[in-house]
């Protein structure tokens, strides 16, 4: 009754669905939940935990030394992903708590709160239906060990921590030029960020505390405690450059909290790659075969090994090679479906190319149900694959392939007798190119959550953006 | 490296209240019939929590076909009984009971009714 003595087949249609709805993630999710409150009755709070439906709102944490741009980025982040922003002033602001009223009164008097009263704060702002809802941004928040170990203690774990960071003269300096508009809360800056709008100008207020002496002490004091914080968050940490335009930083911010971190979800790789012809699709897929023991399924090695091997299929694509016709779309579909059929195939994963040419072709290979996870559009300049293709060539006596620039032969003997294959001449290389830049734009258009490679890079450069998209999760969009 | 104290702590829990046996019999419930997940998830636990209020037996991890269906797999001799061991190792594999080995040797052969009430039973407990 276990798999050891007789091979499970898991039907195809159970590893797709548990992909497309992130089961893994899901059950890992509410398992962790459960852990960490531990309640007493599972079942409620599980139906809870469900109803809430908030695994993948944003749970950002913010920090950085003073005229890093933390709030400007905080607030932008807010804006952008429509989550709510909590920093020490509006959390001590906040009329609605006996806590805040307890800490504003500290806050005023010194500008700082003890941990303890912070940390609850927090806790009430979090539990609140908006945090829950539509996530929450903490800005500069913890900024000490204590407070990120009370913050963690209390279960509250964000997803994504990013520490922003510049050199000390460059922030000093910027310090000077900080201005802040009341009536928003708004940061402005002279040099960098002057708002467009007359009034506004009008409006800004130089902040106390910004002359060099205090920002260095601030830097210091940031210095001493940023050290200790930093290791609390190994794994979804990512420490991004200040010293930047904003509109750069926040870029790359912006990228970073949309990305999902790597899961421990079981993934069998179902990769299509598409490009011209000379993009290097086979090389690419044969490296990952290798590595990834996956199948490498080519369309093209597929129908010639049919017609050798002379089975019923191969004698009905066989006149169509004599006549050097295209092979129609339903006889390719259905040797395609003997190949990706077969239980090796499912179990291992496979890596197509070659296919589909046109719209068609993709749609049909939908409606069977291979549908791929990862799709890669490998891009090379039309000048790059005449180079790389006009100039192959083989060598009758050996066999041996050889390219002009890439590989050329040893001897002149070789170069003499070298042949070229009368399909990789230029006029018949530009034929084949066209026909398929004029079906990519459809099919990048179907295949949405594809990614573009730069194929005009040496073959293990193009390898490794690869294995990177198809290791990492893919990117959410924002709706 | 030595468990905390705090693992441990997580692993009696998760002991305590079946949780691993009930994620994964979610799990394969939500595979086998590829539903929309949360709802689908929310009433097989709402179903679940209110059997566990009202007592009334739910069909919890198996119904009496698959138990019938379970014994003939073990009875390859159609004669109607299974071994004592067999028994055992099915309700382990069940995980209706642990390495105890409370259960009584009777005999030695178990029938297909004593089974299914000895299951239908354990069921209960949970």
């Amino acid at each position: 009754m276990d798999s050891t003595t007789a091979p499970h087949r898991i039907p195809p249609e159970m590893p797709q669905y548990g992909e497309e709805n992130h089961i893994f993630e899901l059950m890992q999710n509410m398992l962790e939940q459960l852990l960490i409150h531990q309640p007493e009755d599972p079942i409620p709070f599980m139906i809870q935990h469900l109803h809430k439906d908030n695994d993948n709102v944003p749970r950002i944490v913010i920090l950085g030394p003073p005229a890093s741009g933390k709030t400007t980025i905080a607030m932008w982040l807010c804006k952008h992903l429509n989550s709510s922003l909590l920093t020490l002033e509006n959390l001590v602001l906040n009329e609605f708590s006996f806590t805040a009223t307890k800490a504003r009164r500290l806050y005023l008097q010194r500008k700082t709160i003890p941990s303890v009263l912070l940390v609850q704060l927090i806790q009430e702002r979090l539990a609140e239906e908006d945090c829950i809802k539509r996530g929450w941004i903490l800005d500069g928040i913890p900024e000490t060990r204590e407070q990120a170990l009370r913050i963690q203690t209390l279960g509250i774990t964000p997803r994504h921590v990013i520490v922003l960071s510049a050199p000390d003269t460059v922030l000093i300096e910027r310090n000077l030029g900080k201005r802040i508009d009341p009536q928003t809360g708004e940061i402005y800056h002279t040099t960098f960020d002057w708002p467009p709008e007359s009034e506004i100008q009008n409006r800004l207020m130089v902040p106390e505390d910004i002359s060099e002496l205090e920002t260095a002490q601030k830097l210091l004091e940031y210095h001493r405690n940023i050290i200790r914080v930093i290791p609390s968050y190994p794994k979804i940490l990512k420490v991004i450059s200040a010293d930047q335009p904003c509109v750069d930083v926040f870029y790359q911010a912006l990228t970073y909290v949309q990305s999902n971190h790597r899961t421990n979800a079981p993934f069998t790789p179902r990769v299509l790659l598409l490009g011209p012809v000379g993009s290097g699709k086979s090389l690419q897929a044969a490296l990952l075969a290798q590595k990834y023991r996956l199948v490498n399924v080519c369309c093209g090695q597929l129908l010639k090994e049919a017609v050798a091997d002379r089975t019923t299929f191969g004698e009905l694509v066989r006149p169509f090679f004599e006549k050097e016709m295209a092979v129609p779309d339903s006889l390719l579909m259905k040797v395609l479906s003997q190949r990706l059929n077969q239980q090796d195939c499912i179990q291992k994963g496979w890596v197509l190319h070659g296919v589909p040419r046109d719209l068609d072709q993709a749609h049909l290979l939908n409606s069977l149900g291979y549908n791929p996870n990862r799709v890669f559009f490998l891009n090379v300049p039309f000048d790059s694959i005449m180079e790389r293709l006009t100039l192959r060539r083989i060598d009758p006596v050996t066999g041996e392939r050889y390219h002009l620039m890439y590989k050329p032969p040893p001897t002149m003997e070789i170069q003499a007798r070298l042949l070229q294959n009368p399909k990789d001449a230029e006029e018949q290389v530009k034929l084949k190119v066209d026909l398929f830049y004029r079906n990519s734009a459809d099919l990048e258009q179907l295949y949405g959550s594809a990614i573009t490679v730069n194929g005009d890079q040496d073959p293990y450069t193009v390898f490794e953006y690869i294995e990177s998209g198809i290791i990492n999760p893919l990117p959410k969009k924002i709706p | 490296m030595e468990t905390s104290n705090r693992e441990l702590q997580a692993a009696e829990y998760l002991e305590r209240h079946r949780i691993k046996e009930l994620v994964s019999y979610l799990t394969s419930a939500l595979l086998f019939f590829r539903p929309k997940p949360r709802e689908y998830l929310i009433s097989l636990l709402e179903r679940l929590r209110i059997a566990k209020v009202t007592g009334v037996a739910f069909p919890f991890f198996m119904d009496n076909s698959n138990i019938v269906a379970m014994f003939e797999m073990m009875d390859s001799s159609g004669r109607g009984t299974i071994s004592f061991v067999q028994y055992k190792e099915a309700l382990k594999t069940l995980g209706l009971c642990t390495e105890d080995g409370d259960l009584k040797d009777d005999g030695h052969i178990i029938t297909l009714d004593k089974f299914k009430e000895e299951v239908n039973k354990r069921m209960k407990e949970i």
